[in-house]
């Protein structure tokens, strides 16, 4: 599968990356004021601290990612399968790995996330007929070129009510949005994340 | 009446503002806020953006303008914008005075009957003294340019910048008012002020420690962006500063004002206010 090999490959990539930023990322007492706030005790992440370039767009970027990516009507565990589906099918690096421990988080097991990068077939893990639908979803957004094609279209609507297909398409479209982004610039891992992944055997 | 111009008003915003035309410099001053010189990129605002700004200004609200840089006189179109500024709003630009030859005071004679002030860099009555920090034949270029101007009826202040105002020598300070006095340079337009712990005086470990908390609220408009204060767009090694950034986006100028007003808000009561450039 070419899609699982060129996952794999960015994956081991980034482990032996050591390459500086392509821009610099905001650090907190270089923070402008009005993204204070968005800082915490600890070091900032990679899309924070980047967007921090740009205060005013920080300010409404963030608030919205977190509201396109947190819970919302669909539960953590359906977003993760978005989020995670949808940077694997970009393959973003920084989304892929960051994501995966974020999903474990969640509960998903290591075979479901296995499958959510495309390193395992579907049915190896999902058999929920809701999911799947989901998951189907998720990819014809994500990895199509034009309109869902008019069965999957009647699947999810029967499968999800309007508010859970909205959310559903909100956030890969927002995922999209950040896997483009954090490519782009070639946003770094942070190392303690590649540590966890290290030790999950990812 | 605008927010702003409620603001300013109470006293929440000054009504002053800032206009960075340049970064480059033909002196390199040892406690220089942007690592000013003559080797550094230029980073000009444009003629016609200082002018949309301030147009956009008069209309918000905004009382007077600064232009500050770099030297701003390295600019050929300084002295128009100058004027034009002038023209809208009183205007103080300030100024290192060294490049003030009879060419650039020939086209600085408009602003006589205009509401503007040179503000000219002095630091010490003795030309030593002044040339340690400020770089050699500084102090007599000065001597030199601000009788030019007084004689054609152009404003001037004095600024003096020292490491800690209250320490210095009475006496010392007494001859340096004294030799103002004797220009034509009243006491009230000779502002003494602290040096700022930032760009080149922080790389030299000089002056004062300040935090926003510090400083006024004072709208500054650079090639970046938008700066909380004129203390703001701060060069250390090479990097401009971003902790005292309000936008990158500068026009209209409606936004920048906007989140500096909220920056405003969120002051602290009693927060001391009391470092100022001019």
């Amino acid at each position: 599968m070419k899609h699982r090999r060129s996952v794999e490959q960015h994956a081991n990539e980034d482990a032996v990356s050591t390459a500086a930023p392509l821009v610099e990322l905001v650090m907190r007492d270089q923070a402008p004021l009005l993204a204070r706030r968005f800082f915490g005790d600890g070091p900032p992440s990679p899309i924070t601290a980047s967007l921090a370039q740009v205060p005013e767009l920080l300010e409404v970027a963030l608030p919205f990612i977190g509201a396109a990516l947190g819970p919302g009507a669909l539960d953590a565990r359906a977003k993760e399968l978005a989020i995670l589906r949808t940077s694997a099918l970009l393959e973003c690096r920084y989304c892929v790995q960051t994501h995966t421990a974020v999903a474990l988080d969640c509960g998903l097991s290591a075979e479901e996330v296995r499958v959510l990068r495309g390193e395992l077939e579907l049915d190896a893990a999902f058999t929920a007929e809701r999911e799947r639908t989901m998951l189907a979803w998720i990819d014809a957004v994500a990895a199509g070129r034009g309109t869902v094609d008019p069965g999957l279209q009647s699947r999810a609507a029967e499968a999800l009510a309007d508010h859970e297909l909205v959310e559903l398409t909100l956030t890969v479209t927002a995922t999209l949005m950040l896997n483009r982004y954090c490519t782009a610039l070639d946003l770094p891992v942070s190392a303690a994340t590649l540590a966890r992944l290290t030790e999950e055997g990812f | 009446m605008s927010a702003a111009a409620d603001a300013i008003a109470s006293g929440a915003l000054n009504g002053r503002v800032w206009f960075y035309s340049n970064y480059h410099c033909n002196l390199q001053c040892s406690y220089c806020l942007t690592e000013s010189g003559p080797r550094v990129l230029r980073r000009e605002l444009p003629g016609e953006v200082i002018l949309d700004r301030a147009a956009e200004a008069e209309a918000l609200g905004f009382t007077a303008f600064g232009v500050t840089g770099g030297e701003p006189f390295i600019r050929d179109d300084m002295p128009a914008l100058v004027a034009e500024l002038g023209r809208r709003r009183p205007t103080v630009v300030l100024s290192n005075a060294t490049l003030l030859n009879e060419r650039r005071l020939r086209e600085l004679e408009p602003v006589a009957d205009l509401p503007v002030h040179v503000q000219i860099s002095l630091d010490h009555p003795d030309p030593v003294a002044n040339d340690e920090m400020r770089g050699p034949e500084n102090f007599r270029k000065v001597m030199e340019a601000i009788p030019k101007l007084v004689e054609r009826g152009i404003g001037v202040r004095i600024a003096t910048t020292l490491e800690d105002p209250d320490a210095v020598d009475p006496e010392q300070r007494e001859r340096l008012c004294e030799l103002h006095r004797s220009m034509g340079i009243p006491d009230e337009d000779h502002v003494v002020r602290p040096i700022v712990n930032r760009g080149r005086a922080a790389t030299n470990d000089l002056g004062l420690l300040a935090g926003f908390e510090q400083l006024e609220p004072e709208l500054t408009v650079t090639v970046d962006g938008a700066f909380y204060s004129p203390f703001g767009p701060t060069v250390r090694g090479g990097r401009l500063d971003s902790d005292l950034l309000v936008s990158r986006a500068t026009a209209p100028l409606q936004r920048p004002v906007d989140a500096l007003l909220r920056i405003a808000d969120q002051l602290p009561d009693g927060h001391d206010a009391s470092i100022g450039i001019r």
